[in-house]
This record gives C-alpha cells, sequence and structure tokens, in this order.
C-alpha cells in the first residue's frame, strides 16, 4: 500500500485562534502539516521540490511534492530531477525547505500576512544546531510564527502509543524511517538520547537497492522501474525473513515454498500479430506469375535469337551473291565492281563471308569449326623463300604480311609443343610418385601429409597477412607495427604502399636529390602503384600444388579431410527470437526478502554499522543503567515504529535477534506501533494542544536572546 | 502579443508555486534575487558537523556524531552479488561473491560494466578518479 499524499487546499485557516498550533512532522520521505489536537494532518506530500521549465512559456517554475504524473507533460523534468532539503535526516538545504513551507502553508490556506500560530516542528534525534538554529531562522523572520518547538519523531509516536498503553513508560523506540534508523531507549517516559544510536540506513535504501537489482536482473526493462514505481513494489512484495540464509536455500533448491512466495510483476505485453503461412492457392498462385514471367523472358529471347539469325542468313545470302557476280567479272575490273560495295579485293569478301558464317554458327548453337589444320598452311606462304631482290614492291608487302602470320603459327605450334612436353612430364612424375608410394606407402603418405601441412600453412600466413597486417603472424620483419586501429586493417601490402608514399611526401629538401640517378629508383613507383595488390603468381602455384595434393590424399588416405575455408560464409546471424509474454515478467524471488534485509545487515550496501536488531543491544550498552530489572523491563516493551517497520516478518525477526543478544530469559515483547507512518504526527498533535506546551516552546526573543548555546542543549520534555 | 498561459488544468490544480505569498515577510524572489547567481549558500551536512566543533564538549553528551551505530560484531553473512544466496565463493577476477557453478559461469561472461554496478552496490566498485 503505497503512502497517499493529500494536498487539497483547506479553507478553514481562519477559523483557528492564534493559539492554536500547527503541528509539522518534518520527515525525510512525507512532510505532514496539521492542526494540534486534530487526529489527522490536513495536508501530506512527498518532502520534495522539482524546479522544471514550463515548456510553453518557458519559465522555470516551482513545483512542491508529487503531483499527478500526468500533470508533468507541460513541463520539461529534465534539467532537474525531485530534490529534497536533506542529508541523512538532517535538512541543510534551506532554501528548497522554505519552497516546501511555502507550498505546505499555502495548502492550509493560509492568507494574511505571516503565519501567526505557534510551531511544533520535527527533526532528527541529536539535530546539529546549525540546521536547528537555521529552521529556526527561517520560520521567525520569513513566516513571522510566534514561537517554535522542536521535537523528535520517534519519540512523538512513542509517546502516543504510550498514552494508548501499546508500551510501557520504560522502553525501547525503534524506528527504522527513510533515510536512517534510530534507537533511543524511553525511562520514565523521558526518551534518553545518550542511550540512542543511529544506522545509516533507511527506506529509501532499501528502494535503492531494489530497484538496482531489478535494472541489473532486468536490462531490458530498466525504464520501467522508476522510483516510485519500485517504492510501490517493495510496499506491495517486500518482507523480512525469519532467517535470510534458510530461506535463500529454499529459493536455491527450489523448494514448493520458494515456489509459493515468488511474484510476478506481468508488464503490459501485446502479442505481436501472427503471421499466418500463405495458403496453397496463393502459393499456386504466385509460382504461375512466376511460370508466366519466365515464359515471356524465354520468349524475348528466343524472339531476338531468331531475329539476329535472319539478319544474318540475309548478309550471307548477299556476300554469297556477290561472290557469285565476281565470278563473273574479270580480275581486272574487280576494283571497280566492288567500288560501291565498301570492300577491296574478293578475299575480304570471301573472309566476311566466313566470319559471318561462324557468327550464323555460333547463334545456331552449333560447334564453331575448330582450327583448321595447318597441313595446306605451307603453301600460303610461298612468297617467304623467294629473296627480297627478286620482288615487286607489292610483293614485298605480302611476303612480310606472310612472314609475320608465320610466325604468329609457329609460336602456337610451339606452345602446343610445349604443353604436350609438360603433360608428358607431369605423367612421369605421377609415374615416379606412384612407385615411390608402392615402395613404401607409409612413408609416402607420411610425406604427402607434411607436405599439405607445409603448404596450406604457408598459404594461411600469407592470406593473413594480406587480409590482417602483420598482427597475428610473428614470422614477418614488421609483425609489430600497429595491432590496433588502422595498422589493423591494411594489408602488409597496402601498409608498404602507404609507407612509401608518406616517406616520399615528406623527404623533399633533405640533402640532395638523387632520385633517378639509378634504374631502380623508378621501381618505387611500381611499388606505390595500385594494381601492385593483385598478388604475384607465386600463390597461385602454391594453391594448384595444394590442390593437387590434397586430392592425391583424399585419393589415398581414407581418414583425410581437406581443410575448409573457415572464413569463406560469415557466420549466420542469430536468429531473432520473437519476445514472448515471459520476456514481461518481472519476478521477484529472493529479492523480497534480499532488499528489506539490509536494515538488518547494512554491509551488503557498504554500510559499516550494526544492524536493526543489533543497535538495540547497543543502545542499552550505551544507557549502561546496570539495572537488571530496568533493562527487563525496556526490552519488555520495544516498540517499532517509522515507514520501513511495516515489512511482514520484521517484529518476529527482530525477536529472534534481540533475543540472541539478551541473557536467557529475559522477557522480550515486541510490537509494532498502532500506525507506524502515521503515529509521529498524532502524537505531536496531541503533545501540542497540551495545555502545557506553551512551556516548552521558545520565542524569537528568546532565540535571540540566550543565542546558539542555549538552542544546542534546547531539549523537550515529553511527559507534560 | 499574445500572452502564454499555463495550460488551464495546470492551473487548475495549483500544480506551480505562486511566486508572492501574502503571509510571506520576505519573498523568495527578494531573498534569491533573479539573474543573480546563487552560489552556494548552503553547505552540505559533512560541512555543518565540521563547524559543529563537537570535538569542544563532552564526550559522553550526545551529538549528531557520537550517537552513530558501532561497527557489527557479528560475523558478516556473505551473499551472492547476483542471486542473494549463501555464497561461499570469491571470485578475484571480478571481485564478485558467488554461490555456485552456474552463477560462476555468468559473472565471467559478464561485461564489466555490469560487475562494476553489482559492485557498486555494496560499495566495493573501483572508482576512478
Amino acid at each position: 500500500m503505497p503512502f497517499i499524499s493529500k494536498i487539497q487546499r483547506q479553507f478553514d485557516y481562519n477559523r483557528f485562534s492564534s493559539t492554536t498550533p500547527i503541528v509539522i512532522d518534518n520527515g525525510a520521505s512525507y512532510f505532514r502539516i496539521g492542526w494540534a489536537g486534530e487526529s489527522e494532518p490536513r495536508v501530506v506530500f512527498r518532502n520534495i521540490v522539482q524546479r522544471p521549465r514550463h515548456k510553453a512559456t518557458g519559465e522555470t517554475v516551482t513545483i512542491v511534492g508529487d503531483h499527478d504524473p500526468a500533470l508533468l507533460k507541460y513541463f520539461d523534468c529534465t534539467r532537474s530531477g525531485p530534490r529534497s532539503a536533506f542529508e541523512s535526516d538532517v535538512v541543510f538545504q534551506f532554501e528548497i525547505m522554505e519552497y516546501i513551507l511555502d507550498f505546505a502553508f499555502d495548502r492550509m490556506g493560509a492568507t494574511g500576512s505571516g503565519i501567526d500560530h505557534p510551531i511544533l516542528i520535527t527533526e532528527c534525534v541529536c539535530n546539529p544546531v546549525q540546521s536547528r538554529s537555521k529552521m529556526a531562522e527561517l520560520l521567525f523572520e520569513t513566516y513571522g510564527v510566534p514561537s517554535i518547538a522542536f521535537g523528535v519523531d520517534a519519540a512523538f509516536s512513542y509517546k502516543y502509543n504510550q498514552q494508548r498503553s501499546v508500551c510501557d513508560k520504560d522502553g525501547l523506540a525503534m524506528c527504522p524511517g527513510f533515510a536512517t534508523t534510530h534507537v533511543i531507549p524511553f525511562v520514565d517516559g523521558e526518551p534518553i538520547y545518550k542511550g540512542s544510536c543511529r544506522t545509516n540506513i533507511g527506506g529509501f535504501h532499501v528502494t535503492d537497492y531494489f530497484q538496482r537489482l531489478l535494472s541489473l536482473k532486468y536490462p531490458y526493462h530498466m525504464a520501467r522501474f522508476t522510483w516510485e514505481k519500485v517504492e510501490d513494489l517493495k510496499m506491495e512484495h517486500c518482507y523480512v525473513a525469519q532467517d535470510y540464509v534458510s530461506e535463500a536455500r529454499l529459493f536455491l533448491k527450489g523448494a514448493k515454498e520458494a515456489e509459493e512466495k515468488t511474484k510476478m510483476w506481468q508488464l503490459p505485453w501485446v502479442p505481436p500479430p501472427v503471421e499466418e503461412p500463405p495458403s496453397e492457392e496463393e502459393i499456386a498462385r504466385k509460382a504461375a506469375i512466376r511460370e508466366k514471367q519466365g515464359q515471356r523472358l524465354r520468349e524475348m529471347a528466343e524472339a531476338k535469337r531468331s531475329s539476329k539469325i535472319n539478319e544474318l542468313e540475309n548478309e550471307l545470302r548477299g556476300l554469297e551473291f556477290l561472290l557469285n557476280q565476281l565470278g563473273h567479272v574479270q580480275e581486272s575490273d574487280v576494283r571497280s565492281f566492288l567500288a560501291e560495295t565498301g570492300y577491296v579485293s574478293r578475299q575480304e569478301v570471301e573472309s566476311a563471308r566466313s566470319k559471318v558464317v561462324q557468327s550464323l554458327r555460333k547463334q545456331k548453337g552449333e560447334q564453331t569449326e575448330i582450327e583448321k589444320p595447318d597441313a595446306a598452311s605451307n603453301e600460303k606462304y610461298t612468297l617467304i623463300n623467294i629473296p627480297d631482290d627478286m620482288l615487286t614492291a607489292e610483293q614485298l608487302v605480302e611476303k612480310r604480311k606472310q612472314l609475320s602470320i608465320k610466325s604468329m603459327s609457329d609460336g602456337r605450334q610451339r606452345l602446343k609443343q610445349k604443353r604436350y612436353e609438360e603433360e608428358l612430364e607431369r605423367e612421369r612424375k605421377q609415374q615416379l610418385e606412384e612407385e615411390r608410394r608402392l615402395e613404401n606407402p607409409e612413408l609416402y603418405l607420411e610425406q604427402l601429409r607434411a607436405k599439405y601441412k607445409d603448404l596450406s600453412e604457408k598459404i594461411d600466413q600469407r592470406k593473413r597477412l594480406k587480409t590482417n597486417g602483420g598482427s597475428s603472424t610473428n614470422g614477418n620483419g614488421n609483425s609489430l607495427t600497429g595491432s590496433v586501429g588502422r595498422g589493423e586493417r591494411l594489408s602488409a601490402a597496402q601498409r608498404e604502399r602507404m609507407r612509401l608514399l608518406t616517406t616520399a611526401a615528406f623527404d623533399r629538401g633533405k640533402g640532395e636529390d638523387t632520385f633517378g640517378a639509378k634504374d631502380e629508383d623508378w621501381q618505387l613507383y611500381k611499388l606505390m602503384s595500385k594494381d601492385n595488390d593483385d598478388d604475384d603468381d607465386e600463390p597461385d602455384e602454391d594453391n594448384t600444388e595444394l590442390a593437387r595434393i590434397s586430392s592425391r590424399l583424399q585419393d589415398l588416405d581414407p581418414t583425410f579431410v581437406p581443410k575448409v575455408e573457415s572464413s569463406s560464409q560469415p557466420a549466420e546471424a542469430p536468429r531473432i527470437r520473437p519476445l514472448t509474454k515471459e520476456d514481461f515478467q518481472i519476478v521477484f524471488g529472493v529479492e523480497r526478502f534480499r532488499c528489506p534485509e539490509i536494515l538488518f545487515s547494512p554491509n551488503w550496501i557498504g554500510v559499516d554499522q550494526v544492524g536493526l536488531d543489533e543497535m538495540a543491544g547497543v543502545s542499552m550498552r550505551r544507557l549502561s543503567c546496570k539495572d537488571e530489572k530496568l533493562e527487563q523491563r525496556m526490552t519488555n516493551s520495544i516498540l517499532v515504529t517509522g515507514g520501513s517497520s511495516l515489512f511482514p516478518g520484521i517484529i518476529e525477526r527482530l525477536e529472534a535477534g534481540i533475543r540472541m543478544i539478551r541473557p536467557c530469559g529475559s522477557p522480550i515483547k515486541i510490537v509494532r506501533a498502532l500506525d507506524p507512518v502515521m503515529d509521529a504526527w498524532r502524537g505531536a498533535s496531541a503533545y501540542a494542544s497540551a495545555p502545557g506546551f506553551h512551556t516548552q516552546t521558545f520565542t524569537r526573543m528568546d532565540y535571540y536572546e540566550k543565542g546558539e548555546d542555549w538552542l544546542r542543549s534546547y531539549q523537550l520534555k515529553y511527559s507534560l | 502579443m499574445k500572452v502564454k498561459k499555463m495550460e488551464a488544468e495546470v492551473v487548475d490544480a495549483e500544480l506551480v508555486l505562486p511566486n508572492y505569498l501574502s503571509f510571506k515577510r520576505i519573498q523568495m524572489y527578494d531573498k534569491y534575487p533573479k539573474g543573480q547567481s546563487r552560489g552556494r549558500h548552503w553547505k552540505h551536512l559533512k560541512q555543518i558537523i565540521q563547524a559543529e566543533n563537537y570535538q569542544n564538549y563532552p564526550p559522553d553528551e550526545p551529538n549528531y556524531v557520537n550517537i552513530e551505530s558501532p561497527p557489527s560484531m557479528h560475523p558478516c553473512k556473505r551473499i551472492c552479488d547476483i542471486t542473494g544466496y549463501e555464497a561461499p565463493y570469491y571470485d578475484p577476477k571480478t571481485n564478485l561473491r558467488y554461490a555456485n557453478t552456474d552463477v560462476f559461469k555468468m559473472i565471467r561472461s559478464l561485461p564489466n560494466e555490469s560487475v562494476q554496478r553489482y559492485l557498486g552496490m555494496r560499495n566495493a566498485a573501483v572508482v576512478l578518479k
């Protein structure tokens, strides 16, 4: 159950006489203000101030307390979060305190000039005098209050419950609050601050711990865990375990009780629309469309082909006709006859025809004729063997042509011969290898494997060098250069080029320029040029050799598995799992009792102080009353109050804890206050309405006459 | 010129604290004039305590500092930083405490940022200054 704010404006301010005190419970989390003698405070709100910027007007405004979050959409709250005037229960920012008091008095319905009512305001135990005097100053100077009294909230709560016989006049008030936890011993109905102790841990820390745990456990939903929400969750789900360790073990084992104790918060979740698998009809329709489109494409290609064939056939017919005509024409008239066709000689026409024939064949899908046999070719070179001086100029040209054609065909011939020889050589090698294999198969295989390994490593290394620079291989000289950043992205060759370029760029004007004196200097440009990247042929050779060995190994060795290229196929991207309802469930298991447990073990959040149960012992020790009876009376009347005492199970746990530090058989009675949250204000209200209240207040005159030292030792008498 | 105004619902809720309040002797804008740099006119708790000079007063007189609780005498319960179970083990690499092998596997896969946040919860994170 979250605390509820009441911020409605009151309209009966003027009905109260100026002797009726205003009672303020100025708690670190909530501010409560009301009239003395009433049972409920009039105005309650969170003790925070925000100073956001109003979006429409651009004004920086002051907003006190908690309001309907829907209204905050008109404000830009990004610059400043909610601020508190407190640090560890001590008011230290009086500007914020003033805003809060402004708001509080305004909502109480204050009009007129000044607040003409005595004020009873709570403070923490042993409030530093500076904070106290600043508060007094603020109330006197700014609001013009006639008199003030300071009291401790936990003490008021204890007195309130004492009056209702919940606890006795001797006892302990344990008050786990918002920022701190106090234990105050009471003797004869008066608090003994000498015996009190304070641990700087409270509900704030529990919520903070809970929030951190949740956002670490569910990072995706971090934005959901706002302070207010976690505060609500804490109040709804958290409880104090009787014995932390055994409770945690239950959860570790996954016992049934643990399952029952696990709570869940379902975040709003809308299932994504389910994609329906396409129906048969749909599939068929799509296939039909595809088929149709394919058909059309095929038809278009066919049409194009046939038109091309047609064209070529026409051309061929034309050329054949021309040749036919040429047959009837005199040799000398050929040139004039051909003038208008664009051809020069009969040969040209013939070659054109053969070209057309070939392309026609290609179009029709027939095999192109393989190179004509060379046998008859020799007679083509009719002029070669005739000495130059016996030829005419025309014939000389012809001879040169023939010569070049002959050398070309000779070269081709030689290449063929070479290939054939290589083939022979390879066969011979294979033969040799086969022989060796037969001689000693084991050794042979071993050698083959070693060779394979060598080669593949070599190739791998080169690849790494090329793609990854020298970072991963330390075989090469320049392996030290940049394993991170730019160096890593460049291959060795690229880096070398960069080096050359930079040295070339920056080495001007250094001594004598001798560049170009040697021929090798010009090689530099070749190295710098980009085409240099395409690797030399050596790796190719290695690759073919590797392929050969691996195929051979595959033939001979059944256990051999050729290394697959690891980087060829990039790892398949992880499939995104569709989010389910479960992904939007916030499960509270151990957290339910782990968070409040920090009240008992503050060192879990790095606060090296005793926990709640031990504080009772510390308090008694400090009191050092040496009166067994009194101590027994005190442990027989332990009141637990304050907002953090609302956790279920805290009373039982405290009892167990305190029993451990007390002598065996001592009476122990622990009770929770009637209303741990409101009783402090109610006690203060009852106190302020008592006839003797005015004897406990001090006026502005008192304050200025008696000075700070007096204020330091100022202390209320709670039993009037 | 049209003067921009607050939205009606904001005005209705009286969300914004008015600048002028009749019951105040000194208004906020007089105390903290606009445009002037406010500086820091307040002290932190630490400074307040220092200014109190508690050392000048008898030690048996209770004050804000000496009523603070002492460190615990009980052996510290160690719990797993992640799960909250009992933590018999401690990972020297991340400084996290853990309950069992499953949690150990998990903490070893955690990014350093999360590790620091877990450590930060018990005020043991590495703080760079």
